[in-house]
């Protein structure tokens, strides 16, 4: 088990991808902080089905655009914990639509809750981490920073800034042990791909080479690999995890 | 309430944990920068541990305000104009800027910084006993 003895916190944690990697963490001996922002139930859920796991899950809420709830948060974690090895910023939404008729809120809460939300853990993380001249930041970015879909400026915008983000701050803390890598998941099978792949349909699996969506799973796999030691020598990596979606040509 | 000895000692210990240097390397004249080897990301260190250590909050900028160096309204051609000056010295009370002011190149600042003017920071947040 990579995470025995180890702790983590993952925002977004109720579901999806996060859920997955709540999942993988504690599966592996890690104690998780699992972060939910509104569904109190399916994080009262996840937390009940891994009551067995080797690593102990607690839930806990949080906004994750209150960069001062992500201070305390982390402050009591570390307090407790006296050690604070894993980050997972995987909290995130989609409002889709066409730039001509974004709203200024689709636009923001898109930017203050994917981009800004990974700031606020990244910056209260920073300290603790640093300090303990230890820990990984996983950040969940998209393969829609670098390959554009109409009506996703506001997305691929927040998801270009993890990149960004990502890179620099591995810069930053490299010298203090601390490394800071993105999981880039292209097409996976979550509430929120939702309706693109309702609109796409089957034609979306003919596009990607392994011809099949992904799963949480997978992306909670590459994600646990980059938390781990087996990752000790990657900093400031965007792992694209896509079923070859893109490789691009043809 | 600490001692200014005490003060000293515990400052020396965040250092030594930051920079990773010997404990004799930190006597009150060495300048962070140049003899401890300081850089932009160790100020960040140091004062997290002068915080935890301490029990106070130091708001970012204050001990080292990076952001007058880096603002082009008070450096012009690598050098920190007069008003940048004074604003430096307004921002660090604690610290002797005279020789820096005398020819007040942007790179060399860092070397202005000693473990004696920390612990006259630390001393401004602090009640401190003779």
């Amino acid at each position: 088990m990579r995470f025995e003895g180890k702790t983590a916190l993952v925002t977004g944690g109720s579901r999806g991808i996060g859920r997955a990697c709540v999942a993988r963490l504690a599966a592996e001996g890690a104690e998780v902080a699992l972060v939910y922002h509104s569904n109190q139930e399916a994080a009262e859920a996840v937390a009940a089905e891994l009551a067995d796991a080797p690593g102990k899950v607690r839930i806990f809420q949080a906004d994750v655009r209150d960069s001062k709830r992500a201070h305390e948060l982390v402050d009591q974690l570390f307090d407790e914990w006296e050690h604070f090895d894993v980050l997972v910023n995987s909290a995130g939404i989609v409002k889709d639509g066409l730039m001509g008729g974004m709203t200024g809120d689709q636009w923001q809460d898109v930017l203050d809750t994917n981009l800004g939300g990974t700031y606020n853990y990244c910056h209260a993380v920073t300290q603790p981490m640093m300090m303990k001249r230890a820990g990984s930041i996983v950040n969940i970015s998209s393969t829609a920073a670098e390959f554009a879909s109409r009506g996703q400026t506001n997305y691929a915008a927040s998801k270009g800034g993890i990149n960004g983000l990502t890179r620099a701050l591995a810069k930053e803390l490299a010298a203090r042990k601390v490394r800071v890598n993105a999981v880039a998941p292209g097409m996976i099978d979550t509430d929120m791909s939702q309706v693109v792949r309702g609109v796409a349909g089957d034609q979306l699996k003919k596009v990607i080479p392994l011809k099949r969506i992904g799963k949480p799973e997978e992306i909670a796999a590459a994600v646990a690999f980059l938390a781990s030691d087996d990752a000790s020598y990657l900093t400031g990596q965007i792992l694209r995890v896509d079923g070859g979606l893109s490789l691009g040509g043809y | 309430m600490p001692t200014k000895e005490e003060v000293f000692e515990k400052i020396q210990v965040a250092l030594i944990d930051a920079l990773g240097v010997d404990d004799d390397e930190v006597t009150p004249e060495a300048t962070l920068v140049g003899d401890l080897g300081a850089e932009s990301i160790d100020f960040l260190d140091i004062v997290f541990r002068l915080e935890k250590t301490f029990d106070i909050k130091i708001p970012r900028g204050e001990l080292f305000p990076e952001d007058i160096l880096t603002d082009s309204t008070y450096v012009q051609d690598g050098r920190v104009t007069a008003e940048g000056v004074e604003e430096l010295k307004k921002r660090m009370p604690f610290a002797n800027l005279d020789a820096f002011a005398e020819n007040p190149v942007v790179q060399d600042f860092g070397n202005v910084l000693t473990v004696s003017d920390m612990c006259g920071f630390i001393e401004t947040k602090v009640e401190v006993t003779e």
